[in-house]
């Protein structure tokens, strides 16, 4: 028993050209959560548009790269004998088909509609793109341009698309690539100490000749 | 910068980064038209610290310790509303006695990060002897969580599966001393903020957030109330033993610079009387479930009221230690966004009282 509209699932449903996968979990304080993933990410803004009109708070987007999931069961199989050959295996799709290889894209609107947390799962395959919803919910600017700048993901209709923390002579996509910690958050802020060891090093070398 | 068009009316002026109410680095650069705000633009990233990513590869239990660094003022609610993700994937029952002993760490926390914001708007008045008196009425509550927990900010409270501190018979008498000595200072503290004059002419009517602009721009905590928006995480989705606790939640209609001010004095008084409540029904019992309780793969959003409002935490587990996603959006971002509809006419001089308003927290932004 949830406190959201009861034709909030209907609604949604509704709204959506392609399949919707919705789970609810109630804890003990009778607060709920809603977790609904779209099978077709063109959905999104219809869906959206749908929270919008129920007057929900856009409270938070995440997105990340979903691993690719552990491929245990094929060693099983093979000692089960079931599996002679290596077969090339198939890579994971999500509920809507989306490939998870470590590449594609999980972005979750986190909204807030009558005190319960609603959260909107969307899949994009890499160099894909998202309809941007800060022309539906202002809180959305400050997050997209965020996870612009953090992924190669792109939310297309964005009325600002700059640059958020990140300076801009940083390349894009920080969290899809392996960078130094220091020079990410930008403290390494001189090379004196590497100046000293290397001179260092050099005076040791001569010694040594 | 320089490429703006300059006339003799309107001109741009860069407002911080540095020193435009806290030691915290925000730049707004500011159109003016002689003496009034036109238009910002809030520029940030200056202490942005890659703390997101720095999650991903750190344990579950470093996690605990790295996140209640994130912020100072409120640094026990990450912690807190991290472990109750994770809780909530491990589906654990947090021992009864842990659930009160944490909203004792959290309303400690309230009542001092709110006197500090008060204080510094006393500051930024002018008034330098009530802006001392507050922050010397605060050091109360900075001895009170020295003398409890061992430590004036980061309190190393919380756990994942309870706390890490009880409360014997001792440390509650002293808590209950100290909140005696707290609770007629700040009642004289919020009289003075409702009657002096200094006061009211500087903030009454100030960087004024209508309750339409408060929900469009999606504000939370103090700055929501003071706009007339009814909304407490305490009270719309309780935790811990929120739902057992006199709670009550203040909204002011006038949504100005002082109407944000008088909701955190409330907010300062009436976490005394929550603590009161909290030691009075305290129950007997475990304070967690033992060391490094196992959090097996899954996902799960948590929400706790922090003393600036909603912080909302996202965590995914798989298999191995790390989380593979750990997100969190605290109550300052959304907030940072109203400030351009606050600031919108407002006079030069009143900026840095306006953006002190929304009590706002650039390394939790930035992370």
């Amino acid at each position: 028993m949830t406190r959201l509209p009861p034709e909030f699932e209907e609604t949604l449903r509704a709204a959506a050209a392609g399949d919707l996968a919705i789970t609810t979990t109630t804890d003990a304080h009778g607060v709920s959560v809603v977790w609904c993933e779209l099978a077709r990410n063109t959905d999104l803004m219809a869906v959206a548009a749908r929270m919008r009109s129920f007057d929900a708070r856009l409270a938070m987007i995440t997105a990340s790269q979903p691993k690719a999931p552990e491929e245990e069961d094929d060693e099983q199989d093979e000692e089960n004998g079931e599996t002679g050959d290596v077969v090339a295996r198939e890579t994971p799709m999500t509920f809507g088909g989306t490939p998870l290889d470590g590449t594609s894209y999980e972005v979750i609107y986190h909204f807030i509609l009558a005190d319960e947390a609603v959260n909107l799962i969307a899949h994009a395959p890499a160099n894909a793109s998202l309809a941007s919803l800060t022309p539906l919910f202002r809180p959305a600017d400050w997050p997209e341009r965020e996870i612009m700048e953090l992924y190669g993901l792109i939310f297309t209709g964005h009325p600002d698309p700059r640059r958020l923390f990140l300076d801009n002579s940083i390349e894009p996509a920080v969290f899809e690539r392996l960078i130094p910690f220091s020079t990410l958050v930008n403290a390494a802020s001189t090379d004196d100490l590497w100046k000293k060891v290397h001179a260092a090093a050099k005076a040791t070398a001569k010694e040594g000749e | 910068m320089t490429n703006l068009p300059v006339t003799s009316e309107s001109f741009t002026i860069p407002v911080g980064p540095l020193h435009v109410a806290l030691e915290e680095p925000m730049y707004f650069r500011v159109a003016v038209d002689g003496e009034t705000v036109t238009d910002v633009d809030i520029n940030a990233g200056h202490v942005h610290r890659g703390i997101e990513y720095l999650a991903t590869k750190r344990t579950l239990a470093q996690n605990m310790i790295l996140t209640e660094r994130i912020c100072s003022l409120c640094s026990n609610s990450h912690p807190e509303t991290f472990a109750l993700a994770a809780e909530t994937i491990a589906e654990m029952e947090v021992p009864e006695r842990a659930t009160y002993l944490r909203v004792v760490a959290g309303e400690v926390k309230r009542v001092a990060s709110n006197l500090f914001n008060v204080a510094i708007l006393a500051h930024l008045v002018g008034y330098e002897a009530l802006f001392m008196h507050v922050m010397q009425v605060r050091e109360l509550a900075q001895d009170l969580k020295e003398a409890v927990f061992g430590n004036r900010m980061d309190l190393g409270a919380i756990c994942i599966g309870g706390t890490r501190y009880d409360l014997d018979e001792d440390t509650i008498t002293a808590l209950t001393v100290a909140l005696d000595r707290l609770e007629p200072e700040i009642r004289e503290i919020e009289k003075t903020y409702r009657t002096n004059g200094s006061i009211q002419r500087r903030t009454r009517g100030v960087g004024v957030l209508s309750i339409d602009d408060a929900i469009a721009c999606g504000v939370v905590g103090p700055v929501a109330r003071a706009s007339g928006l009814l909304q407490d995480v305490r009270a719309d989705a309780p935790y811990h033993a929120y739902d057992r606790l006199p709670l009550d939640v203040l909204t002011l209609p006038d949504g100005d610079v002082w109407s944000r001010a008088m909701i955190r004095l409330h907010e300062a008084l009436d976490a005394i009387v929550i603590l009161r409540a909290c030691l009075r029904d305290l129950p007997d019992g475990p304070i967690n479930l033992g060391s490094d309780p196992y959090v097996p793969p899954g996902r799960a959003v948590a929400r706790s009221e922090a003393p600036r409002g909603e912080l909302l935490y996202y965590l995914k587990t798989c298999d191995a230690e790390e989380p593979e996603r750990l997100k969190w959006r605290v109550p300052s971002f959304p907030n940072w966004d109203a400030l351009t509809v606050m600031l919108s006419r407002a006079k030069v001089a009143d900026i840095a009282i306006i953006v002190n308003s929304i009590d706002p927290c650039i390394s939790c932004t930035e992370r």
